[in-house]
Formats: C-alpha cells, sequence, structure tokens
C-alpha cells in the first residue's frame, strides 16, 4: 500500500533537510508570515522566488511537490478567477456583464502569488523534515500538550483509518457496488462512513486502554536529541534579515519625511 | 515461589446489564505458564483488563503479588503486569517505533538513558534491533507484533498476559512469537498468561491451562483438560489436532499411554511405541471400528 506521505523524502540529503528542526520552523515561519504579508506584487514576487530557490537546495522531487500543491490550488485558482471579476475599479476589458478591473487583477495576483509562495514553503518545510520530527520540535515549542497529542495520533491513525476504508470499500466492491450520484449511492456512501465512525470509536476505546495498560498519565513524553549549530542560527539569521529588509524596502516609507 | 496472580469471587458486568465475570477465583505461581482458554465473549479480555487495573474490582478481590492492583499506583502496575493486546495497531500509538516501546518507561519515570538501555533491549529480545526510527505503518503485521511485545518488554513486567498472540500470524511469525513467550519464561523467569483460541498451540505455551466461560468451568494441565473432549465439547472448544490424530489411531489398537499434545510430543510417542512393540506399528480394525470413528468424527466436526 503506497501512502500519501507528507514526509515521503524527509531522508534525503541537502542543506534543508539538514536544519535543525525547531531552527526549521522559526525560519519557515517567518518567511512564511512575510510572503503572506506581502505589500506589492514585487515583493511577493521576491518572495516566491526565494521558496522556489529554497525548492530546488533541497533537492525534493518538483513532481512530488506539484502534486502536493493540487488540492491546494483547488482554493487558490477561484480566488484568481472571481476577483478581477468583484473588485471593483478601472475596467480593463469587458464582454458583456462581466468586466475584468485593474485593480481586481493585480490583487488577484498578489493573493495567488503569496499564496504559492507561501504553499510553497509550508510543503519543503514538512517534506524535509519527518513528521514525528516536525510535531517533537512543536512540543518542544511548549505548544499545548493536548494539540501535539491531538496531531500525533491524526498522523499515526490516518494509515489505519486509510487501510479501514479501502477494506470497506473493497468488499463493497466485492458485492457489485458501483458508485453512482443516485440516492442508493449516497446511502451506500452515507453507510460506510457511518462504520468508519463507529470503528474509530472502538478503536479509540482500545487504544486508550493499551495507552492506560503502558502508564499513559495524559502528559505527552517524548525524548528528542536536537542541537543547534552556528549554521542553523545563521540561516535563521539571514532569513529574518532577508524577510524585514524586502518587507521595509517594497514599504515605499516615506524616509525623508520622516527623517525631516 | 511467591504467588504472582490471586483473583478471589471475581464478578464483572457491563454498563447494559451483560455479565462478562461471574465468581472467577483462580491463583498462578511466580514462572507459571498458564492458559486460558474460552469461546468468543467469554469474558478474556475482560479478566485480562482487570489483572492490569485497567477495569478496576471495587471488591479489592485482585491481588497482584498480594498487593491490590487496584490501589496500586499507576507506574507500579505497569512494573508488575504488562499486556500485549491481540491487534498491534491498537498498541502501536507513537509515530515512531522508538517513542512507542519509550512509552512506558518514560511514564515510569526512568531518566532518558535507561529508557534508551530498556528499549534497545527491548527491540534486540523481539530480534528488530536498529528499527527504532521506523513507523508502524511501514511494518509488516508480525513486524508490528513484536514491536507491540517490545513496548511492553520495556517496562520488564514480572507478568506477562497476551491477548490472542498468534491471530492473524503467518506460520513463521505464529512460530517465532510462540518461541519468544517461551523464551521470556524460561530466561527470565516472566510468569505468562496466554489467552487463545489456537488449542493446537495452547500446549506449548502453558503448563496449567484454565477454561473460562465467564467463570472458571475447569482448570488442569494440557493433558487433562485436552483429553476430556466432553468439557471442550460442551463449551465451544475444540481439540488439538494432534489429539484427534491419535484418537483415531486409538479406534484401531494404537493405544498411546500419554496422549501427545504438540508435533514434538507425537514424535517422541510414536517413537516409543515402535520401539515397544519391537521395530513396528500395527493398526488393525474389529467390529466396533467402524463405529467408534464415526463417533469420533462427528464429536470433532462439532
Amino acid at each position: 500500500m503506497h501512502y500519501p506521505d507528507i514526509d515521503r523524502y524527509a531522508d534525503l540529503d541537502s542543506p534543508v533537510h539538514r536544519l535543525e528542526p525547531r531552527v526549521k520552523i522559526i525560519s519557515f515561519g517567518i518567511l512564511i508570515v512575510f510572503a503572506v504579508f506581502a505589500v506589492s506584487i514585487p515583493s511577493a514576487l521576491v518572495f516566491l522566488a526565494l521558496s522556489v530557490v529554497i525548492l530546488l537546495a533541497s533537492r525534493l522531487p518538483v513532481r512530488f511537490i506539484l502534486h502536493r500543491m493540487k488540492a491546494i490550488c483547488v482554493f487558490v485558482i477561484p480566488i484568481l478567477v472571481l476577483m478581477p471579476l468583484t473588485v471593483p475599479g478601472t475596467p480593463l476589458f469587458s464582454a458583456g456583464p462581466l468586466c475584468v478591473s485593474e485593480e481586481g487583477l493585480s490583487f488577484a495576483l498578489l493573493v495567488t502569488i503569496r499564496s504559492v509562495a507561501a504553499i510553497l514553503l509550508v510543503v519543503t518545510m514538512l517534506g524535509t523534515q519527518r513528521f514525528d520530527t516536525t510535531l517533537k520540535a512543536l512540543s518542544m515549542f511548549r505548544l499545548p500538550g493536548i494539540i501535539v497529542q491531538m496531531l500525533l495520533f491524526t498522523y499515526r491513525y490516518i494509515y489505519v483509518m486509510i487501510d479501514e476504508f479501502l477494506s470497506i470499500w473493497s468488499s463493497m466492491r466485492a458485492k457489485g457496488y458501483k458508485f453512482r450520484l443516485n440516492r442508493f449511492g449516497l446511502t451506500m456512501i452515507g453507510n460506510l462512513i457511518g462504520m468508519l465512525l463507529i470503528k474509530s470509536y472502538e478503536r479509540a476505546e482500545r487504544v486508550y486502554q493499551s495507552m492506560i495498560a503502558k502508564g499513559y498519565t495524559g502528559k505527552p513524553m517524548s525524548f528528542s536529541s536536537f542541537r543547534i549549530t552556528a549554521t542553523d542560527c545563521l540561516f535563521c539569521a539571514v532569513v529574518a534579515i532577508f524577510a524585514i529588509g524586502i518587507q521595509v524596502y517594497c514599504m515605499e516609507i516615506p524616509w525623508e519625511e520622516l527623517l525631516r | 515461589m511467591g504467588r504472582a496472580v490471586e483473583i478471589t469471587s471475581l464478578n464483572h458486568q457491563y454498563g447494559d446489564g451483560t455479565v462478562s465475570l461471574e465468581d472467577v477465583s483462580l491463583a498462578i505461581d511466580e514462572g507459571e505458564r498458564i492458559a486460558v482458554i474460552g469461546q468468543n465473549g467469554a469474558g478474556k479480555t475482560t479478566l485480562f483488563l482487570h489483572l492490569n487495573g485497567s477495569i478496576r474490582s471495587f471488591d479489592d478481590n485482585v491481588l497482584i503479588f498480594g498487593r491490590n492492583i487496584g490501589t496500586m499506583p499507576i507506574e507500579k502496575r505497569i512494573q508488575n503486569v504488562g499486556v500485549v493486546f491481540q491487534e498491534p495497531d491498537d498498541q502501536l500509538f507513537m509515530p515512531t517505533v522508538y517513542d512507542d516501546v519509550a512509552f512506558g518507561p518514560t511514564n515510569m519515570g526512568l531518566p532518558e538513558d535507561e529508557v534508551e538501555r530498556r528499549v534497545k533491549e527491548a527491540l534486540s529480545t523481539v530480534g528488530l534491533s536498529g528499527f527504532e526510527d521506523r513507523v508502524p505503518h511501514h511494518m509488516s503485521y508480525g513486524q508490528k507484533k513484536c514491536v507491540a511485545l517490545a513496548a511492553v518488554l520495556s517496562m520488564e513486567p514480572r507478568i506477562l498476559v497476551f491477548d490472542e498472540p498468534t491471530a492473524n500470524l503467518d506460520p513463521k511469525n505464529r512460530a517465532i512469537f510462540l518461541s519468544l513467550i517461551n523464551e521470556l519464561n524460561r530466561s527470565k523467569g516472566i510468569t505468562t498468561i496466554v489467552a487463545m483460541h489456537d488449542v493446537n498451540a495452547v500446549p506449548e505455551v502453558a503448563d496449567r491451562v484454565f477454561i473460562l466461560n465467564r467463570t472458571i468451568v475447569a482448570a488442569g494441565t494440557p493433558a487433562d483438560i485436552f483429553s476430556d473432549i466432553d468439557l471442550l465439547e460442551s463449551n465451544n472448544l475444540d481439540v488439538p489436532e494432534i489429539c484427534k490424530l491419535f484418537s483415531f489411531l486409538e479406534c484401531y489398537g494404537c493405544r498411546c499411554d500419554v496422549p501427545p499434545l504438540t508435533i514434538h510430543d507425537a514424535a517422541r510417542a510414536l517413537k516409543r511405541m515402535i520401539d515397544r512393540n519391537g521395530g513396528s506399528l500395527q493398526l488393525s480394525s474389529n467390529g466396533n471400528t467402524e463405529e467408534e470413528m464415526v463417533d469420533l468424527i462427528r464429536r470433532f466436526r462439532n
């Protein structure tokens, strides 16, 4: 069974892979925040270019990244299409009742570039370290234990759920079920989801029993041997300076007036 | 040798009123190899959950090494009783093998280096050294089962409880797992308690067998239990294949003084019978043979 692992290429060797997990999260976090708040198309393009450079440095296969981005693009493309039509402003061209505005187009481009840059950074960050490592790093940032445990169980059991879904689906197919968009087809899908929920509930009970059997007291437990090196600190500092620099440079701050 | 488990008149019923255990009493000595057999819904898992305190009896009648398991602190409970559940996916809830095997010792409050030592030792015992960074969903069922055992061994419990240890295992992994259970009992002196439907495996892992059907119906050595076909029949249990074969041989006048229960016992028994008979084995039928065979086949089919 091939699972859709986000961390399938976490064992590759690249400068991005070698970054200490906590430093990686902070550095990528800074870049994502600044990319999302880029004030103009040129500054957003700089962040997009930087995210592409980091992606190339990470040696993650481009096909893998594109595949990961596909699902997220479903949300971005409607923005790109609808904004030029809905934001009022200088008309660029019109066709019947539809009018594309210059402001709308420019805002749509800005939002799209920001989103693509941020998504590239997120996928690169998650793809270059194992997901459990990311969770351990988050736990060391004092993220509330309940959230870490929820993420941890989601990560662990999503694969079990996939297996259970596939086994129910196979047995439905073995009994001649074919999905059709009619009342019967939808009822069967509803039953499948219901069965998955019941199975999950029962499994949760059993998992809880085995957690108790191993002395679970509610605290997230994990040892991690992360070590921050000078290179990690340098990378983080360069990223922070670069991000702030780009933002300040593109903000068109009236320095002369301020200094006067 | 001390008393490892002592249960006196244990009763339990679920919220919907279903009685799962009724007046269960049993005693197990330290270092014993025990099997609990019983049909589906006989209460085996419920009994096991009482042994590690997951279900608490308010009558304080479950004693582990002379102490009430219900009032024992959780760190002590897991040092005394480790339960290996049937489904490894239920037991391996951490993202990596290391995290899972380290979960129990960490909860016991052990220092990091001791946790690491225990993880390494437990994984080496089950033959999975080097699997520390593996994720459970990329492992085979047999490997997951072994990791589940390692995750319990790392707590170094004095009693190990196995719920259906051979369920869904292929013959090779089944043999590995059974020999692991015996090795743990032999080399570390761990008391092993096994619940299983696999009656062919019971004589390999148990010196004493309890039949549970909400209450303890019978107790004895595997030879005592498996020679009583009526008892097994009335509790919807099967007879080991080797026993069946030697019962058929008996119909042909080939009587074995001690009926074998395992394939190794069978080989030894055959050799003894052949030696005693001057180098050959004679099978013969009489007027009753066919009738006896038909009766046996009917009983074994039920």
